[in-house]
């Protein structure tokens, strides 16, 4: 017991002395990513680490693991450490109107990271690809490769959309919509598991297991004797789980082909499964450019310019318009994969098994 | 324990450089683990009974979903959403603690189809999306403090000063009123000094964590809703008879019910008063995100769990104190906290904390499975 009394006063002593040696961090800029269990986060978070570093800036890059409690500790842990600009892509983007209000209050701007930090006015700036485009991307891609301008068809399609709680959700699914939907209604494109409401869709968490459970339970119910020609996939993740229950039934394997999977994000799996024949499509967000867009943002803050931004109509996020930074993402498939991901050293030959 | 989680603050200061007692870190961390503790109080009932409850993260999750559906699309106010929360917790609790209480169904059974259940009825309610925001006064409760932030002396909060002084003048008086006692009836007398040095360095505690909290925002709310709970409970578990039925169920089910304890029925209570804490943690959860989730509350049980046998409860029940588990729970936060600063990703948290677990239930049977005297 007299251990225990001596070690509790010389903790309280030694915290207060220490309390007081605190050091203040010098330009620090916490970036507060949603997993690693995605391989875009990674890739965002490391560009962007590398890009702030070489601008001389301290980084502090933090994942949540998809967990919306940890990333609003994590978020407030930063604001305490004393960290200077904020990155954030969040997990949940409705979550963090309080942190974002204690952000303020600390005087910390803030970047919302491709997802927009909804319901905040404290959102600075907002980087991100134009997620409506990708949706349009998509859309077309299947019209085009059916055929469906020609007036060939009916074919059947399946659809899918992201985590109904991401805001880039349904900016993608209305822009695959804008594209598809003139031929859902005309009949040209059948979906006969008869859901393409978005909420009856959506994915939560852009999980590829669901994404998987769900298309079997499809083609079980609905597709025993009749070929699926399309399946539209707003994510490489959820393509991955949507292939691997056709392949299940018999697609891909002698004379029944795969239908069009198409999907997002280039990731190194997926231009594989695309090189080897199954994903048809994907589109390409070039991450070192977003991150180097969120670092400019950066350096404008801590030079206390306003930063370069393209579009100041487009991103209300309840509380106030978020002045945003737009990029073009662009189609990938089997025929400009070499020309757009290995001519940009996005992937070396040898990575994709070439 | 207590020992351990001193020492933990301390290195995590040292490795943090000082950031770990800054007074605005301090106030995180209560607000960052406040449902987890409140969690890990009925938690304990029920493990001291010898069951358990996996399904608090997900009614936790359905009772903030339910919250946030008469807030949002209702316009309910405050209090009624409160008190109805509150109710629907204290249902849950009472339907799950029927099939364990009286048709005698294994807990972690029954708890795990709960677990199950209610978050599926979560995601049902919320339509698989999150809803916000709420009003003011329902943030309050998780992210508010009391009242009186503008009377401050060199930036001092005077309220929270006062507090402390006043929480560490009761509790000295207790503790040497204690001492009479037992001094009156001849049991062993502690020498002085000790007594007294355990008074100081409680006196020292409560007044550092006063002093950090004035030097920020002052008292947040739930701090007082904590303080509130944690002596309620002490009271219950030490000086109640139903208190002390729980443990003399967890202790021995077949002698208690043989002296005429109606085991059935205080199973039932325990988890009834677990769905009310559960959905108070809920209601907490969703005021601190201002916002109700899908995904809120996911492994929460876990969390408290893990407290509960970190604060020295047995897994074979009869065993464990609100004071053990609220030291336990803090060993998790300071964990939580403390690596999340220094940038440890969540993966090797969750690494570590089990770790850290398994450690802790370790020494606690190398430390009991020592001959006892009697």
């Amino acid at each position: 017991m007299k251990c225990f009394h001596k070690v509790v006063l010389l903790s309280f002593t030694a915290a207060v002395f220490l309390g007081v040696a605190n050091l203040a961090a010098q330009r620090t800029v916490g970036i507060a990513m949603p997993t690693q269990s995605a391989q875009r986060w990674i890739q965002d978070g490391h560009y962007m680490k590398k890009i702030l570093e070489e601008r001389g800036c301290k980084v502090d890059l933090q994942y949540a693991e998809d967990n919306i409690d940890a990333q609003v500790a994590q978020i407030e842990n930063m604001i305490t450490k004393g960290d200077k600009v904020l990155v954030i892509a969040p997990v949940d983007d409705e979550s963090l109107t309080n942190v974002l209000e204690k952000a303020h209050t600390a005087g910390l701007p803030v970047i919302a990271y491709d997802r927009l930090i909804r319901d905040s006015p404290w959102v600075d700036y907002y980087a991100t690809f134009d997620n409506y485009k990708v949706g349009v991307l998509q859309g077309d891609y299947i019209v085009d490769k059916l055929g469906l301008k020609g007036g060939t068809g009916p074919f059947t399609i399946e659809l899918f959309a992201g985590s109904p709680d991401d805001n880039n959700t349904g900016f993608n699914f209305r822009g695959a919509i804008s594209q598809l939907g003139p031929y859902i209604k005309n009949g040209k494109l059948i979906v006969r598991s008869g859901q393409t409401a978005i909420e009856k869709v959506a994915i939560l968490r852009w999980d590829g297991a669901t994404a998987q459970k769900r298309m079997d339970d499809i083609l079980t119910s609905k597709y025993a004797d009749i070929r699926l020609d399309a399946v539209l996939s707003p994510y490489d993740g959820l393509s991955i789980g949507i292939l691997s229950s056709l392949k299940s039934v018999g697609y891909g394997s002698k004379g029944k082909t795969m239908p069009i999977v198409t999907g997002q994000d280039a990731e190194l799996a997926s231009v594989k499964s695309i090189l080897s024949g199954e994903q048809t499509q994907t589109v390409f967000k070039d991450t070192r450019t977003l991150a180097r867009r969120a670092a400019d943002m950066v350096d404008a803050i801590f030079s206390g310019r306003s930063a370069e931004v393209n579009d100041v109509t487009t991103y209300d996020n309840g509380r106030k318009v978020v002045p945003a930074y737009i990029l073009e993402p662009v189609n990938i498939d089997a025929t400009n994969y070499a020309a757009v991901l290995v001519d940009s050293g996005y992937y070396s030959a040898a990575q994709l098994g070439k | 324990m207590i020992m351990v989680l001193a020492c933990l603050m301390l290195l995590f200061q040292a490795l943090t450089q000082g950031i770990m007692f800054k007074p605005m870190n301090i106030t995180n961390l209560i607000l960052q683990n406040s449902y987890v503790l409140i969690l890990a109080i009925g938690m304990l009932l029920c493990i001291v009974t010898g069951n358990i409850d996996l399904s608090v993260g997900s009614v936790s999750a359905f009772v903030g979903a339910v919250a946030a559906v008469m807030m949002v699309n209702f316009e309910m106010g405050v209090v009624p959403t409160i008190l109805i929360a509150l109710a629907i917790g204290a249902a849950v609790g009472a339907f799950l603690g029927l099939f364990i209480a009286f048709l005698r169904l294994p807990a972690f059974i029954v708890t795990l189809a709960g677990m199950l259940m209610f978050r599926g009825l979560t995601m049902v309610i919320l339509k698989g999306q999150t809803k916000a925001p709420f009003s003011k006064a329902f943030q309050a409760l998780a992210a508010g403090y009391l009242p009186g932030r503008e009377w401050n002396v060199d930036g001092l909060n005077i309220i929270a000063v006062v507090a402390g002084l006043a929480v560490s003048f009761i509790l000295a008086f207790a503790m040497l009123n204690s001492r009479r006692i037992r001094m009156r009836h001849h049991f062993d007398p502690v020498p002085l000094w000790v007594d007294v040095l355990k008074i100081a360095s409680v006196v020292a505690a409560v007044n550092l964590l006063t002093y950090e909290l004035a030097c920020y925002n002052g008292i947040p709310v739930i701090l007082v809703i904590l303080t509130a709970l944690i002596l309620i409970y002490t009271f219950f578990t030490r000086r109640t008879i139903a208190g002390r039925h729980v443990y003399a169920l967890g202790g021995n089910e077949r002698a208690a019910r043989l002296s005429g304890v109606k085991t059935n029925r205080v199973v039932f209570w325990v988890y009834v008063n677990m769905g009310v804490l559960a959905a108070l943690a809920g209601i907490i959860v969703a005021g601190r995100l201002n916002a109700a989730t899908p995904k809120a509350g996911v492994n929460f049980e876990l969390d408290a769990i893990s407290a509960c046998y970190i604060g020295g409860a047995s897994a074979s029940g009869g065993i464990g104190t609100v004071i053990g588990t609220i030291v336990g729970g803090c060993v998790m936060a300071v964990l939580n906290n403390g690596m999340s600063i220094i940038g440890v990703s969540v993966d090797w948290q969750q690494t570590i904390k089990g770790l850290v677990l398994l450690l802790a239930v370790w020494f606690d049977v190398f430390t009991k499975s020592r001959p006892q005297s009697r």
